[in-house]
């Protein structure tokens, strides 16, 4: 369905390859998983498919892609509509109409498809992505995950026979993320429909996948079933980590499949872990009947909590549950309806300047929002000048946080790993009291990720100091909080350990915790810890 | 109330006749009303979107407008005589710029015609931004031909990027006040202007690659999923516009 021949891509004033020599061949009914670090080329080989790449993009591109026989060189993207349908990375961002049918039927209009004809397939797709109460909906008022199925839909209209979805799950919460790729998989299944998917959450997606991409981001790819491929690859998912600490011989990928296959270590009697006595440390944050409205609708009702030193908190729930509305008034910029807020004895809504970067860091969804200088030296200069602290300070911070990053880079060519490093060394050359993070790990690669856990666990250790975080990713709460708040509505619905909440949720869960239930252990270090403890 | 649901056109057409009749007219006074009519009429059809909350910035654009403009317009310009209201010192020019004087005496006539004019520009402004805010500019896409395709890619663009500036303006203030930076003064628009920029750029061609991959343009032809029909309601609001047209 899918040919690359010896395709090679290079980007004008770029030195680098980002692919080379690539050759793979892609069957029709296929589901293939594109994985690697990020900015190793991903989105590009996405986007060779259709021939965005090259032809919106500009670069050099040796070798041909073929699509059904047709080939990019010869049509372009847009003849190229009824054969594939893609999903960007922000579908939001690639709306053309108002509300969710006239979305659904553009792409059909465009084709110049009878009237009948487009009447039929939009009912279709309707019914197919579960979309038909939301059919008269303005785009703008969907959450994400209805915003990614509406984009699925509207790619699907058209009746294509590839669709290539460019990290789908990013932006969801567990079971949103759940309910796309089920869909996903039943269009494979049931339409023998090629599925060309990028995503860094392989725990996510790993279990649906036929074939594995790796592009390592030297211009390098490996092409293998997802068990050959992660064997040896740094890129893994918890469950593989478990598989490689616990010495199987064989991998497996989905968590039925581990089950099977650690059935007698998680059978025998382990001695329980005492919990951790919980520390009562001084209170930092003090919340109290706090309530926000938006519009007249209430983000936040009438909550109240408080938050000790030397914790980290992750906030958790579904999209549009409250998260960004709470970390907002926790650093003071939302109004307030009821309820006041503390932190460190300050209210957050009257701190400014200095003082307000001495108690709170904030890393915001997008951690570019901070930066407006034209290289990282600037960004770093400036933090030093605005803190009074002497020069290097913050550019030494970075070093220690993401080694490698030139000082004459702009933050835009930055990776998303070292933008929000970048972001954090600022933050954090204030030396803050408390730590905000809205949404890290979106679009981080494991890397990143494991050197973020890193960073905030030795953050929090300090005296007087305490991390709050939203996000939707298990494994990342299960590596690092030690305090889980669950909101739904406006409300907290469950808070407490980090073991107590995740474990009571399957949804939520994480693979460790799915493959040895009933034990109770999240991550591998604490399966390995256990198993030692036991000899 | 349930709003209208008109056919794109309507506004625009609507639009235009009053600005004809406004410039035929040619009385302050009518102006005035119409504007004040164009208002009503936004306020209460407008929906709630990104084009319809528009309409505010129009009114605050041509506010300014009329301020600039007669000020300019006392200050330069021919003298008119009449009753003198005050004087303001001549700045001198060189010789070969005969015919031009920047101060001088200012009286009640001229500023009354630099009045007169500034409301007529403005008018005109508020008028078609009204036409703008009560129309979707998709659905304003949908009934433009085919041919005239590249534009229509840039109307889109424009058209749901604008808005969504306006959104991340308040955004990017938001995490720079965050980093405890000051939000007064010239320097603090330049650290929201480059994010804004690089983020609308980006957007942008977001936009433009979903459109091509989706086959904008690629036939000449286009089908319609719903037809857009002229309704009897369009009519009549087009006619208010005829009437005043007729009138003047």
């Amino acid at each position: 369905m899918i040919k690359f021949s010896n395709v090679s891509l290079i980007y004008p004033n770029s030195t680098t390859t980002v692919l080379e020599n690539l050759n793979l061949e892609i069957a029709e009914g296929e589901m293939v998983l594109v994985i690697g670090p990020t900015g190793s080329g991903k989105s590009s080989l996405l986007r060779l498919i259709n021939g965005l790449v090259p032809h919106h993009t500009g670069g050099i591109l040796a070798g041909d892609v073929s699509v059904d026989g047709s080939s990019t060189q010869l049509v372009k993207p847009g003849g190229m509509a009824h054969l594939i349908g893609i999903v960007g990375q922000n579908p939001a961002n690639g709306f053309v109409a108002d509300t969710v049918e006239e979305e659904l039927a553009f792409g059909m209009e465009t084709l110049n498809l009878p009237n009948d004809v487009m009447r039929k397939r939009v009912e279709e797709v309707l019914d197919l992505l579960s979309l038909a109460p939301l059919r008269d909906r303005s785009i703008a008022t969907l959450s994400g995950g209805e915003q990614q199925r509406v984009a699925i839909g509207s790619a699907l209209v058209a009746h294509p026979k590839v669709l290539v979805l460019d990290e789908p799950t990013s932006a969801l919460d567990p079971i949103a993320a759940e309910e796309v790729l089920s869909i996903l998989h039943r269009l494979v299944h049931d339409l023998s429909l090629t599925v060309v998917i990028a995503e860094h959450k392989l725990e996510r997606v790993i279990q649906f996948a036929d074939r594995i991409v790796h592009i390592n981001g030297a211009g390098v790819a490996q092409v293998g079933t997802p068990e050959d491929i992660l064997l040896h690859s740094p890129i893994a998912p918890p469950i593989v980590h478990l598989a490689r600490a616990l010495g199987l011989k064989e991998i497996g990928v989905s968590v039925r499949e581990m089950r099977r296959m650690t059935a007698d270590i998680r059978g025998k009697e382990y001695i329980e872990k005492d919990a951790a006595p919980r520390q009562n440390g001084e209170t930092i944050i003090k919340v109290s009947d706090l309530s926000v409205t938006y519009d007249g609708k209430p983000a936040l009702k009438s909550l109240s909590a408080t938050i000790a030193s030397n914790e980290i908190v992750a906030i958790m729930g579904r999209n549009g549950a409250g998260k960004s509305s709470l970390l907002k008034s926790l650093a003071g910029i939302s109004h307030l309806a009821t309820g006041f807020v503390d932190v460190s004895g300050f209210n957050p809504q009257n701190l400014k300047g200095k003082e307000r970067r001495s108690t709170i860091g904030f890393i915001p969804q997008e951690p570019s929002d901070l930066l407006y200088g034209q290289s990282v030296q600037i960004e770093c200069d400036q933090a030093d000048k605005d803190n009074q602290m002497p020069n290097g300070t913050t550019a030494q911070i970075l070093q220690q946080l993401v080694p490698g990053v030139l000082p004459t880079t702009h933050p835009r060519d930055l990776s998303e790993g070292q933008r929000l490093g970048l972001a954090l060394s600022i933050v954090l050359s204030s030396n803050p009291g408390v730590l905000i993070l809205d949404e890290p790990t979106r679009g981080l690669d494991y890397q990143a990720k494991k050197e973020l856990t890193r960073i905030l666990i030795e953050f929090a250790q300090a005296t007087r100091k305490c991390v709050v975080l939203a996000t939707h990713d298990v494994e990342l709460v299960a590596e690092l909080a030690t305090r889980v708040m669950f909101l739904a509505d406006g409300d907290i619905v469950a808070d407490g350990t980090t073991l107590d909440v995740l474990l009571s949720s399957p949804a939520f869960a994480p693979q460790v915790s799915k493959v040895m239930s009933p034990q109770p252990w999240l991550k591998v270090s604490d399966v390995v810890a256990a198993i030692q403890a036991h000899k | 109330m349930k709003k209208l649901s008109l056919h794109p056109l309507t506004w625009w057409i609507w639009a235009i006749g009053l600005a004809i009749a406004v410039i035929r007219f040619d009385n302050t006074v009518f102006t005035i009303c119409c504007v004040g009519a164009v208002a009503v009429v936004v306020f209460i059809n407008r929906e709630n979107a990104p084009w319809g909350k528009s309409f505010n910035w129009t009114l605050k654009l041509s506010a300014w407008i009329l301020l600039v403009r007669t000020c300019i317009g006392v200050l330069i310009g021919v003298p008119i005589p009449g009753t003198t209201l005050f004087t303001l010192p001549i700045l001198p020019l060189p010789s070969w710029m005969p015919g031009i004087r920047i101060g001088g005496t200012v009286t009640a006539e001229r500023l009354t015609s630099a009045l007169t004019e500034g409301i007529l520009i403005c008018a005109i402004i508020v008028i078609f931004g009204a036409a703008a805010s009560l129309t979707s500019p998709h659905r304003l896409l949908r009934v433009l031909p085919v041919y005239i395709y590249e534009f229509g890619i840039s109307i889109v663009i424009a058209t749901s990027v604008l808005p969504q500036l306006v959104s991340s303006v308040s955004r990017i203030r938001q995490a720079q006040k965050l980093r405890g930076q000051s939000l007064r003064g010239f320097t603090s628009w330049r650290r929201v202007a480059i994010p804004l920029l690089e983020e609308s750029l980006a957007r942008s061609l977001d936009l433009a690659a979903a459109m091509d991959s989706r086959g904008y343009g690629v036939n000449k032809k286009r089908s319609r999923y719903r037809p857009i029909k002229w309704r009897a309601a369009d009519s009549a609001v087009v006619c208010t516009a005829l009437i005043v047209l007729g009138l003047s």
